[in-house]
């Protein structure tokens, strides 16, 4: 188990260097002047003075320095903003895209599971057909029309709710909910199927028949086989929703890490792109790791296996 | 065979650890939501300021030197006070950090300031010429990459030259760096070392190989110089070294050469290039503002050497953080009538009153909060639920709505500002084809069809709505004092199609697909030309919206056929603008050249006398809006701002400089 988990370290490692390769050539790739902050052109001379400061007058001494103080955890400076490192920023935006993305998780999986499981048992009924209905629109409504509909009903007409912004306590409910509906209608969908799947297998039967009661034979018998690939799910998931979402953020005014990804790129930051970019793989290589232990922590079929 | 014994122990023991997990998963969660709301209602919350306005896209940089963003100036002109400031009403330079008005010599050449004594940075300090001296020498500096160097160059005597000659010793010294380490140089490098004044004499004691001056240094010339830096790096390296300290060295003096001078602590004394009636304008534009001593001490513990081997003067960037120390300096240090005291990143940036400002006991207006809303109809909606006091930009797709409500008088705290700006299309002047299609935008005549054949009535009354005033001219008529605007083009589609006959384009038989280049922000406008067009003149449009920076690149390149564009005055003066038309100007898209319009130029910058100056500079304009037409004028921007009713003492304002220590709030 441990070589298993170092050796999926090691690939971690290597995709983590994959991605950062492919995203270096994408960003040098780009034409244009990653300096130039208005729409007043900037002499050509002030353009190279730049590059050499930064050190991007040479691609590969780019490369290298960026890996090297990557590897020392400093991202360098930002082009856009030219008073904070990227370290800052990320510093800055990442807690708070971690905590609605935390959040909007917890909130998918106490709501997300018991609807899979009540449609899944009422297959058929009006509660199953609601459920479905509800799945379908959350997957479908984007979440710019989701945050917007929330944000005019909970903070324009009902005013419980700040219009946005960031700072209090009552600024968190409305992004996080937001966030989590598209999340809470793939867990649905996926522990409905997984029931369904499990409710018609023999050892479901058998514990029926065996007189144990079918509250405890869907809640504690089935589930478990059920919530398997909705906690596989929620390795990638966890990780998409904790590195911030640029709709979300752009609706509410939260200044999370989702926006610096979208504007770097429009500003050809190239230091900020890449930190962004970095900072993303590796949460997502680590949050699958962690649900791969999670796994074989659950099912030790999968640990001998391996 | 039987049951193993242990097989049923293990698989019963295995299932209530699944049982287990599988239950605790909402306890679990709802622990660590609870943990989440918990940690983060501990983050406790301060006072709420006495003014709160929005800023949509967060302080680029605080850098005065360096700024080049409406919204960085906005702060700027709150936390430093240049030589003069701007009148909140009318922004025509008044009384700043120095006695109003300075002594100016005779002939117009030389501006002597005297610093008040009660002029204070927020540390206590005495705000000194060299204050001055330090925050403009910053400003010239490559290293600074100021998007407003031009400034300096073009007014103040002597820096034209020392800029040019910083640059020539950076493009060498990156040059030579370069070689001495062993790296390659590019065909562009190699011409800026062999083209450095200095460079022959150094060659020929070094005993290296000629770098050819000639237009374009060839492949194989590079290559023989990259052997020879990879062989020896010695005599590359003495070569660098020469060159370094004998740039170094000379520094000082020639900065000194320049007309910038602190004749004593309280006077500054400034020696233009020729008479500018606009000077003391300029002198309250941030790019003029004085730097604090602190940032020397700051930037010699950042780098160890005031200098990079690029020849580069590079400070900390970080230096313009209120809380920010390294060893023991830094820590932004401001001398206007408030201080920054706390800024978080794209979220918030919290002014105070500074207590040493001589007015500070007058400022009724004590914090000011800026809040960063990305999306303006959020800001919108913050201000409408009181939220906010100010909007300085509404800037959203229904805007012409908020603009009736505003001239209908139903909403009296959205105000219009009739903004120094305008909003025109560049004709491509320069390139022969575009997209592998020939322009016929190289045809002077053809250019003026396509400006006769739009209707800018129609643009601005049923496209925009939003109340622009129509632009016949570059410059906003009616506006700068003592400039009498030339009457320029009004719409005549028959004369449009009469030009595009004699271009030799009968109902635009023969033109090729015209592109038209834009921001997504432009679609409206952009559409309702491109129809216009293709009904005068029977001309096929292919629209082409592009994202900022491939549009600036293409633009740059002059990848188009007609682009859009706009400019907003630095200065209250007709030039602002003509300079921008003037042959290899940077800013001049179209790529026009017209001798006899960089003539007119020249002599209206000459000329001393104020309605001999006019006359020229209408002379010059005329060309261009008449005859020429290297651009379209469309309009002169309208942006509607929002006010609550009981903020007083912020006005609307031409050029949207808002000076925040005049509010008073009614409560």
């Amino acid at each position: 188990m441990i070589a298993h988990i170092v050796r999926r370290l090691l690939l971690g490692i290597l995709t983590i260097a994959c991605v950062y390769t492919l995203t270096f050539v994408m960003v040098i790739s780009i034409p244009g002047n990653p300096f130039q902050q208005s729409e007043r052109n900037m002499p050509p001379e002030a353009e190279q003075a730049l590059r050499v400061r930064y050190s991007m007058d040479n691609n590969w001494l780019y490369f290298w320095e960026f890996i090297d103080g990557a590897v020392h955890l400093d991202f360098g400076p930002a082009f856009t903003y030219n008073d904070w490192t990227c370290n800052q920023i990320i510093a800055d935006s990442l807690p708070v895209s971690v905590l609605i993305g935390l959040m909007a998780i917890v909130l998918a999986v106490l709501v997300g599971v018991p609807l899979g499981v009540i449609s899944a048992v009422r297959r058929g009924g009006w509660v199953d057909m609601t459920v479905s209905a509800l799945v379908l629109a959350g997957i479908s409504v984007p979440t710019f029309v989701a945050g917007t509909f929330l944000l005019i009903v909970f903070a324009v007409y009902l005013k419980i709710a700040p219009v946005g912004g960031w700072g209090t306590l009552a600024h968190l409910p409305l992004p996080a909910i937001t966030l989590s509906l598209p999340f809470i209608a793939y867990i649905a969908r996926l522990t409905r199927m997984g029931m369904l799947d499990v409710l018609s297998s023999d050892f479901i039967r058998t514990a029926l028949a065996k007189g144990v009661s079918p509250r405890n034979v869907v809640w504690n018998h089935a589930l478990k086989v059920a919530f398997l690939p909705v906690l596989s799910f929620l390795g990638p998931a966890t990780a998409q929703a904790m590195t911030g979402s640029f709709v979300v953020e752009k609706v509410f005014g939260v200044p999370g890490i989702g926006q610096h990804f979208v504007n770097a790129a429009l500003n050809l930051d190239a230091g900020l792109i890449m930190s962004t970019v970095l900072v993303f793989a590796t949460l997502l290589v680590f949050m699958n790791l962690l649900i791969d232990v999670l796994y074989m922590w659950i099912d030790p079929r999968i640990a001998e296996a391996v | 065979m039987r049951e193993t014994p242990r097989a049923a122990p293990t698989r019963h023991a295995n299932e209530c650890a699944v049982c287990g997990m599988v239950r605790s998963v909402p306890i679990f969660c709802a622990a660590v939501l609870a943990f989440l709301i918990s940690a983060y209602a501990l983050i406790e919350d301060e006072a709420p300021a006495d003014f709160r306005y929005v800023n949509p896209s967060g302080i680029h940089t605080l850098d005065p030197a360096r700024m080049s963003w409406t919204p960085d100036f906005r702060v700027a002109i709150n936390i430093w006070e240049g030589l003069t400031s701007a009148h909140p009403r009318t922004t025509e330079p008044v009384e700043g950090a120095a006695l109003f008005p300075p002594q100016v010599s005779d002939d117009g050449f030389e501006y002597a300031f005297t610093i008040r004594p009660d002029a204070r940075w927020s540390d206590g300090s005495q705000v000194t010429a060299s204050d001055f001296v330090r925050g403009w020498r910053r400003a010239l500096e490559p290293g600074t990459a100021a998007d407003y160097t031009f400034m300096f160059t073009d007014h103040i005597a002597g820096a034209a030259d020392y800029v040019k000659w910083r640059l020539e010793a950076v493009t060498a010294l990156t040059a030579l760096s370069r070689l001495r380490d062993g790296w390659s140089i590019d065909a562009a490098q190699a011409k800026g070392l062999a083209a450095h004044p200095g460079y022959d004499l150094i060659r020929t004691e070094a005993g290296l190989p000629e770098i050819p001056s000639a237009s374009d240094p060839k492949a194989q010339d590079l290559e023989a110089l990259t052997a020879r830096a990879n062989r020896s790096d010695a005599d590359w390296s003495r070569l660098y070294d020469r060159f370094f300290a004998e740039h170094v060295a000379e520094l000082d003096e020639r900065f000194n050469a320049i007309g910038i001078s602190a004749v004593d602590v309280r006077t500054l004394v400034v020696t233009l290039t020729r008479p500018c009636p606009y000077f003391l304008d300029l002198t309250a534009f941030p790019t003029f503002f004085p730097c604090h001593k602190s940032i020397e001490l700051l930037q010699e513990r950042y780098r160890g050497a005031p200098i990079t081997a690029q020849g580069l003067v590079v400070y900390d960037p970080q230096w313009t953080k209120p809380d920010y120390r390294r060893d023991g300096y830094g820590g932004l240090v401001t001398n206007g009538p408030y201080r920054v005291s706390d800024w978080a990143f794209k979220r918030r940036l919290r002014m105070t009153v500074n207590p040493h400002y001589r007015r500070a006991q007058s400022i009724q207006c004590r914090t000011i909060d800026m809040v960063v809303y990305d999306h303006i109809s959020a800001a919108i909606m913050a201000y409408e639920a009181e939220d906010v006091d100010f909007l300085p930009s509404m800037d959203v797709p229904y805007d012409h709505e908020i603009a009736h409500l505003s001239r209908s008088g139903q909403r009296p705290d959205f105000y219009l500002c009739d903004v120094l700006a305008t909003y025109f299309f560049n004709f491509n002047c320069v390139s022969e084809m575009v997209a592998g299609r020939p322009n016929p935008f190289v045809d002077p005549r053809v250019r003026k069809a396509f400006s006769l054949a739009v209707d800018r009535e129609a643009i601005v009354d049923n496209v925009l709505k939003r109340g622009d005033r129509v632009a016949n001219t570059f410059v906003p008529s009616g506006v700068i004092a003592g400039y009498d605007s030339p009457e320029g083009l009004h719409r005549n589609a028959d004369h449009a199609r009469r030009l595009l006959a004699d271009a030799g384009f009968v109902d635009g038989e023969g033109l090729p697909a015209i592109q038209l280049l834009y921001l997504p922000a432009d679609e409206r406008i952009c559409q309702a030309a491109a129809r216009m067009w293709e009904e005068e003149l029977g001309v096929r449009v292919e629209l082409r919206c592009k994202e900022s920076k491939t549009f600036a690149e293409d633009k740059a390149q002059h990848r188009y056929m007609i682009a859009r564009g706009n400019w907003y005055a630095d200065y209250y003066d007709a030039r602002t603008f003509l300079d921008c038309l003037v042959t290899g100007n940077g800013n001049n898209d179209s790529g026009y050249s017209s001798p006899r319009y960089d003539e007119l130029i020249a002599q209206a910058r000459d000329t001393p006398e104020p309605r001999r100056r006019a006359e020229i500079l209408q002379q010059a304009e005329r060309l261009v809006v008449e005859e020429d037409l290297p651009i379209l004028p469309i309009l002169h921007y309208a942006l509607p701002i929002a006010i609550k009713p009981n903020v007083k003492g912020l006005y609307p304002n031409a050029r949207l400089r808002f000076p925040f220590q005049y509010i008073t709030i009614e409560r």
